[in-house]
């Protein structure tokens, strides 16, 4: 079994309000099998039993599939390997006697909970504006009663990978939640049950955007590069010209 | 009221930055047509800007109008760019996994250098010269100074790298990403800073390099 010896500077907050720091931590013999969570784990392990507060972070599948967990390191939402969230991010993608900066997900809009965890309701927020769709009466509807093409189908599925962990934001250097309320825009607006409230949906979403304190968006396209999800802006183009035309058109 | 709240939203004030970059872009291209008359001589450029001002409503008109579509695209473009420096800075460590940022990061500093341009060159060719002397003897002897044409040739090549980021980000503010249009911005996105270049840079080099010796004559 291979094992590395890292250094890590974590940044460590007791609260929103509190002032918050960087602490230096050494840990020996790290598994290149394990998961960065699980890295982690062992430092949290090795505070307890220094009698010292573990570091507080989000997780909750550890599969990839949840959104819960992320982290800058090393300047890059959920580390360097691409597509990956960091529950997914394996020790073997460093050397041992790396530096790695650890950092929690930075937004106006982010409040940070404790240490590496954020509150992230605002993305929660921003899908209550709209992302939606209403079905208010009457039964079931067949799967198939509805056509749609698989092209559109996997077009949906594309944008409906957005986990909402929150990367998008946390990497782009106008802290704007774009690609986050596009791919939600995009999933909704490519189906056939989308189309009622579609241009609402816009308008609604991207009002809470701004009303959450999100940035502009400046088309550096650092969102799509660092997503686990590989969303593209093209949902960012699709939410642009919905909100053009719910604003222009909408009720 | 739907428009205020449209002016308002931050996708709103992307799209009159893509708005008023787009006609920027087209009086640049008409400017870009009418001066290529230089390379054919004096002759035909004196021409083309009596021609022009035969027309004082239109000129006055077309002046007004650009000046408020620049101040406007100035003021939006600074607010962003101000509002991007305060964000980026939040990290102790930030990289980029896009590959060349350098247009777009330096934006706000290649706009600043176009109005700094932008600002001599009105001076220069609009107000300075006085009415009794031909505007073509007025660049003649401007563009003989190696320094003012060397000025000239790096703010070209500012308004290119403002451009090869302005272009596509317009394209995308606007909405138009799609499979289809893929190639066809690539393209254009690398062509149009590159026309701009060619023609307004052309124009420096052509004094410069001794090639307008013979502007007066024709
Ligand atoms: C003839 C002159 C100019 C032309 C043709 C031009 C063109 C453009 C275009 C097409 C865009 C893209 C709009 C978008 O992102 O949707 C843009 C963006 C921008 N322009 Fe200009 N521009 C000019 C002068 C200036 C000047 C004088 C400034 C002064 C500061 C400036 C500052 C900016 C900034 C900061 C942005 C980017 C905003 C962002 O981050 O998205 N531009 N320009
Ligand atoms: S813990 Fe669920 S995505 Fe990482």
């Amino acid at each position: 079994m291979k094992t590395i010896d890292l250094t890590l500077k974590i940044w460590r907050q007791k609260n929103n309000d509190a002032l918050g720091g960087f602490e230096t931590y050494l840990l020996r013999d790290i598994s290149t099998d394990m998961s960065f969570l699980e890295m982690l784990d062992v430092l949290n392990e090795q505070l307890t039993a220094e009698g010292k507060i573990p570091v507080a972070f989000d997780h909750d599948c550890r599969e990839g599939i949840c959104g819960s967990c992320g982290a800058m390191v090393n300047g890059i939402a959920h580390g360097p390997v691409k597509l990956n969230n960091l529950c997914q991010l394996h020790m073997r993608a460093f050397n041992s006697g790396d530096t790695l900066v650890i950092e929690p997900f930075r937004s106006r809009a982010f409040p940070i909970r404790k240490d590496l965890m954020v509150d992230r309701s605002a993305l929660d927020r921003i899908i209550q504006a709209g992302g939606y769709v209403s079905v208010n009466t009457g039964g079931g509807v067949d799967g198939n009663a509805i056509p749609i093409s698989s092209e559109t189908a996997e077009l949906a599925m594309d944008s409906a990978a957005c986990v909402g962990c929150g990367a998008c934001v946390a990497s782009c250097p106008n802290d704007a939640a774009m690609l986050f309320t596009g791919a939600k825009i995009t999933q909704l607006g490519l189906l056939p049950q989308g189309q009622p409230e579609r241009k609402e949906r816009a308008r609604a979403m991207v009002t809470q955007m701004d009303k959450e304190g999100f940035g502009f968006c400046s088309n550096e396209r650092e969102c799509q590069a660092q997503c686990p999800k590989g969303i593209s802006i093209r949902s960012i183009a699709r939410m642009n010209r919905d909100f053009f035309r719910g604003s222009l058109f909408g009720e | 009221m739907w428009f205020f709240n449209f002016c308002k939203s931050s996708i709103g004030r992307k799209f009159f930055m893509a708005l008023s970059g787009l006609l920027l872009l087209a009086f640049l291209a008409v400017h870009a047509f009418g001066n290529a008359a230089i390379y054919a001589g004096s002759k035909y450029f004196q021409f083309y800007a009596d021609f022009l001002h035969n027309f004082p409503v239109l000129v006055l008109l077309a002046s007004v109008g650009l000046g408020s579509v620049l101040v406007l695209h100035i003021v939006l473009g600074l607010s962003l760019f101000l509002e991007k420096r305060q964000r980026t800075g939040r990290y102790e460590v930030y990289a980029r996994l896009t590959e060349n940022t350098f247009a777009s990061r330096t934006m706000g500093y290649t706009g600043l250098f176009i109005l700094l341009f932008l600002i001599i060159h009105v001076t220069t060719f609009v107000f300075a010269p006085g009415s009794d002397t031909p505007i073509s003897v007025v660049v003649m002897e401007r563009f003989s100074s190696f320094f003012f044409s060397l000025f000239y040739l790096v703010s070209f090549i500012a308004l290119g790298v403002h451009l090869n980021h302005g272009f596509f980000s317009m394209m995308q503010t606007f909405g138009f990403n799609h499979p289809r249009y893929d190639k066809t911005i690539s393209v254009l996105t690398v062509a149009v800073p590159v026309a701009f270049l060619v023609i307004f840079g052309g124009i420096p080099l052509y004094f410069m390099s001794g090639a307008g010796a013979s502007f007066m004559h024709h």
